[in-house]
């Protein structure tokens, strides 16, 4: 089983009852699992895609204060966008349970950085549980979604990509399926549920109570355990608890140590950190930052204590990026130890010296981005402008690369329109203009609070919408504009031209990605309207994401034709492999273009760049396909 | 690391079937009582970025395999075979999908076949190269060609005894359910292919 489904499952069997989400990697799979969940219960428990964090954690702390069992899940930078409520929650209180899950993600896999969303525990005064690994995810989930309800406190379930993304095998114990069912009821407090200053006073200091109180009980938490009785304390925290066991073992040290497991790591238990400044020499053993090493150092302060304490802080036995690794904990072990490590520990072999080309990941063959970036360079050279691209999150942050570069700046969800808002007011001269690209799923998720901006202060700037009827990058969940909810239920779709009507942007303009030249003609005309108006215009270009249109046509029985290079009027101009970059597409050794057949989605927008007509079908394509990749949405 | 342990790198480009892979292979060892665990890496790099799976069966708690400790090594493609090939350990077998896909950037400079599998083969002992896409390619569905490595890594015997053939063919029948018997089919051609 799949850690985040583990997690889904700890959740179900401690009887949840309402779970919002916004996917974002490392976190998504809990909540598409438990829309299965749902889907094959009869709607129990209440699952939603939410359009940001923040309304995820909004929704679900309305619903735990009515009584109800709720998490909100979501990657570690999603906590950031959902701080407001989060700290909030931490003052009122439940009367349900309210668990949030952050999935914090070691050396950026798939993120713009890198933190530890520990500190949001020690920060908010919300206690953080911390699974050892997948095995215990689900016992972890469980364990958080009960003490919540026990409290009547928020809790964080705090996991890192490699409890999230390992498979391990799971025991499962029985859903309470009566439980799951959401039957909230809203008891009128004022002096309960509204922080105005005379409340929220007397709230941070009952707030200050739980903390000691918590900091007591969650000693005994199950999860907790102390393994061995030798002379040299080891505290493994969360997964660097598997690391350690393992590292222990290899290096034949079982008789040296005692293994301190630790799943509670914000507040660290009080009576556990006494036990533990029993030992002369402590190592402390945590993916992201010294947070319990900090803890643990306070408490030995204030005990006068003179143990040695090894871990992140003063000469590092373990490094503060990055990921964990056997090979680091081996060689951190050993040297507590006072022995030599094992020479794959001490010197991992390097990657071979030769070079080798770098593979970044890149648009697919046959991803409408791809025909409409193509499409935006000639625009923009057709009328000499200089832009600056205020780029997003989502699969066309991959423009970024070459041979497009069309994303200069990348902050964060939303960011692309609001840093483009400060962009069009300051930049100065009459090439230069501010290109704001986002996706459709981005665009709902905080796209229009700036785009509303830019409309009220007149900022000069074109959004692009890129709308693939989905959530692509995370693997294809739904959202407001694709007319289904979490559980598959059909609704009516929102659409974005609208909203931008809506909000009163003048020129809304639709095109269509897979046809270049359609794009190019709107680029050009949105591009006219913002330099001589000095206004906002939207364009938002639509076509399925590939992946999604290749489902969509292998369950309706129809199979995409692949393209091939005709030779003999290929003339090894390069504009394929170079300008328009198509995966699927090489160079020959000759220079002229070759199609990899594995490849090749049969998109045919290569027939359409290439200025000699080399590309052609393999056989007469279906012209069905071509409807389905304009249009496909995904089938929950 | 001990025998009792198999530590296993797959990799290859997103989109290569690298963790249906190395779910198959989880739940063949499973079905024979081993531990398994599957460390796989998500978002960005299923759009045709390097992949990098790890899978470490028997008796094992950690997620991750230490560079210069991997019994074996399976690769979907050439470069990426290069690439990860510092994870094997002396002694170690490296089975390789005789493929490349050149990584669409411009004016890139691609290796040739030969330096590639001199650099797999200054790392481990044992190369066995199998035209997996090939194959597919000729059977008429590409995406299979991860079943074949698989039955040509079964028949060169990387397994030891976590995994047999019997237990790989029910495990694709859980993994895959529907779609599993075109690739059964797959795995046995591999096997063909690594006599
Ligand atoms: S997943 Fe879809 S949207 Fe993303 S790059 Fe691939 S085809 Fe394009
Ligand atoms: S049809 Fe052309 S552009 Fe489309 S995927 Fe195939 S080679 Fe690439």
């Amino acid at each position: 089983m799949l850690g985040n489904v583990a997690i889904a499952r700890g959740f179900l069997e401690a009887g949840l009852q309402f779970a919002a989400a916004y996917p974002g990697t490392p976190s998504t799979e809990i909540v598409e699992a438990l829309s299965t969940a749902s889907r094959v219960l009869g709607g129990k428990p209440y699952v939603e895609w939410s359009t940001n964090e923040k309304v995820a954690v909004e929704a679900a702390l309305g619903a735990a204060i009515a009584g109800v069992r709720a998490v909100a899940t979501m990657k570690h930078v999603g906590l950031n966008v959902a701080a407001d409520p989060f700290f909030s929650s931490a003052y009122l209180g439940v009367s349900g349970a309210l668990v949030i899950v952050t999935a914090d993600d070691p050396w950026m896999w798939s993120s713009q950085n890198e933190q530890d969303n520990r500190w949001y525990g020690l920060h908010a005064y919300v206690p953080v549980i911390e699974p050892t690994g997948a095995q215990d995810a689900k016992e972890a989930a469980r364990l958080a979604l009960s003490y919540s309800e026990k409290y009547k406190r928020p809790f964080i379930l705090r996991t890192t990509t490699r409890i999230a993304h390992t498979r391990v095998p799971v025991d499962t114990g029985e859903i309470p399926l009566e439980k799951l069912e959401p039957q909230g009821e809203f008891i009128k407090d004022p002096s309960k549920w509204t922080l105005v200053p005379q409340y929220a006073r007397r709230k941070r200091l009952e707030l200050l109570d739980f903390w000691d109180k918590v900091s007591e009980e969650l000693a005994d938490f199950p999860l907790n355990s102390v393994e061995g009785s030798g002379d040299i304390a080891v505290v493994g925290v969360g997964i660097g608890y598997r690391y350690a066991k393992e590292a222990i073992s290899m290096l034949g040290a079982q008789d040296k140590i005692t293994l301190f497991k630790v799943s509670t790591s914000v507040p660290l238990p009080r009576a556990l950190a006494e036990k533990i400044s029993s030992y002369d020499t402590i190592l402390v053993i945590e993916e992201g930052d010294p947070v319990v090493e900090m803890q643990l150092k306070t408490v030995l302060q204030e005990l006068g204590s003179r143990a040695r304490v090894y871990g992140k802080h003063g000469k590092p036995l373990l490094p503060r990026y990055g990921e964990l690794g056997l090979e680091k904990v081996v060689s951190a072990l050993s040297t507590v130890l006072g022995i030599e490590p094992p020479t794959w520990a001490k010197e991992p072999p390097k990657p071979s010296g030769q070079k080798l080309p770098p593979r970044p990941p890149v648009l697919c063959p046959g991803c409408p981005y791809r025909g409409f970036f193509y499409a935006l360079r000639r625009a923009v050279n057709k009328l000499r402008l200089k832009p600056v691209y205020s780029g997003d999150i989502g699969c066309y942050s991959l423009g970024v690369n070459p041979p497009f570069y069309v994303q200069d700046t990348i902050i964060e969800m939303g960011g692309s329109i609001g840093a483009g808002n400060g962009f069009s007011h300051v930049l100065r001269g009459d090439r230069d203009i501010v290109i704001a690209i986002i996706g459709d799923s981005t665009f709902f998720h905080s796209g229009v609070p700036p785009l509303i901006n830019a409309v009220y202060n007149k900022a000069p700037l074109l959004v692009i919408v890129l709308d693939n009827h989905t959530t692509a990058m995370t693997g294809h969940q739904p959202h407001p504009g694709t007319g289904v909810l979490a559980i598959g239920e059909q609704v009516e779709p929102m659409s974005i031209e609208s909203v931008a009507r809506g909000v009163g942007v003048e020129k809304v303009l639709v095109a269509d990605p897979f046809d270049v030249k359609d794009s190019e003609t709107k680029l050009v005309e949105a591009l006219r309207y913002v330099k001589e108006n000095k206004k906002p215009a939207v364009l938002v270009a639509k076509g399925a994401c590939i992946l999604v249109a290749l489902r969509t046509a292998a369950k309706n029985g129809i199979r995409p034709v692949p393209y091939r290079v005709n030779l003999e009027k290929c003339t090894g101009c390069g504009i394929c492999y170079t300008a328009f970059n198509c995966p699927a597409i090489y160079r020959r050794p000759d220079g002229k273009a070759e199609i990899d057949p594995a490849l090749c989605t049969g998109c045919g927008v290569c027939a359409e760049i290439c200025p000699f007509k080399a590309f052609e079908p393999v056989e007469e394509p279906n012209p069905e396909w071509f409807k389905i990749m304009r249009t496909a949405r995904p089938v929950y | 690391m001990s025998s009792n342990t198999l530590n296993l790198v797959i990799t290859g480009v997103g989109g290569q079937g690298q963790i249906t892979l190395a779910r198959v292979i989880a739940e063949a060892a499973l079905l024979r009582g081993v531990n398994a665990i599957v460390a796989e890496t998500h978002g960005l790099s299923q759009r045709g970025g390097t992949v990098i799976v790890h899978v470490r069966l028997g008796e094992v708690e950690a997620p991750l395999i230490p560079p210069g400790t991997a019994d074996a090594i399976l690769a979907m493609e050439l470069i990426e075979a290069a690439r990860y090939a510092y994870y094997l350990r002396k002694g170690s077998i490296a089975v390789v999908n005789d493929y490349l896909v050149p990584p669409p950037l411009p004016k890139i400079e691609v290796p040739s076949r030969d330096e590639l599998l001199g650099i797999v083969r200054s790392y481990s002992d044992r190369v066995v190269l199998v035209p997996a896409t090939h194959e597919a390619l000729r059977i008429g569905d590409s995406r299979v060609a991860n079943m074949i490595l698989l039955g040509a890594a079964i028949k060169s015997n990387i397994f030891k005894d976590f995994i047999d053939f019997s237990s790989a063919e029910e495990a694709i029948k859980r993994v895959l359910g529907r779609a599993a018997k075109p690739n059964i089919e797959a795995l046995h051609r591999g096997a063909d292919l690594a006599k």
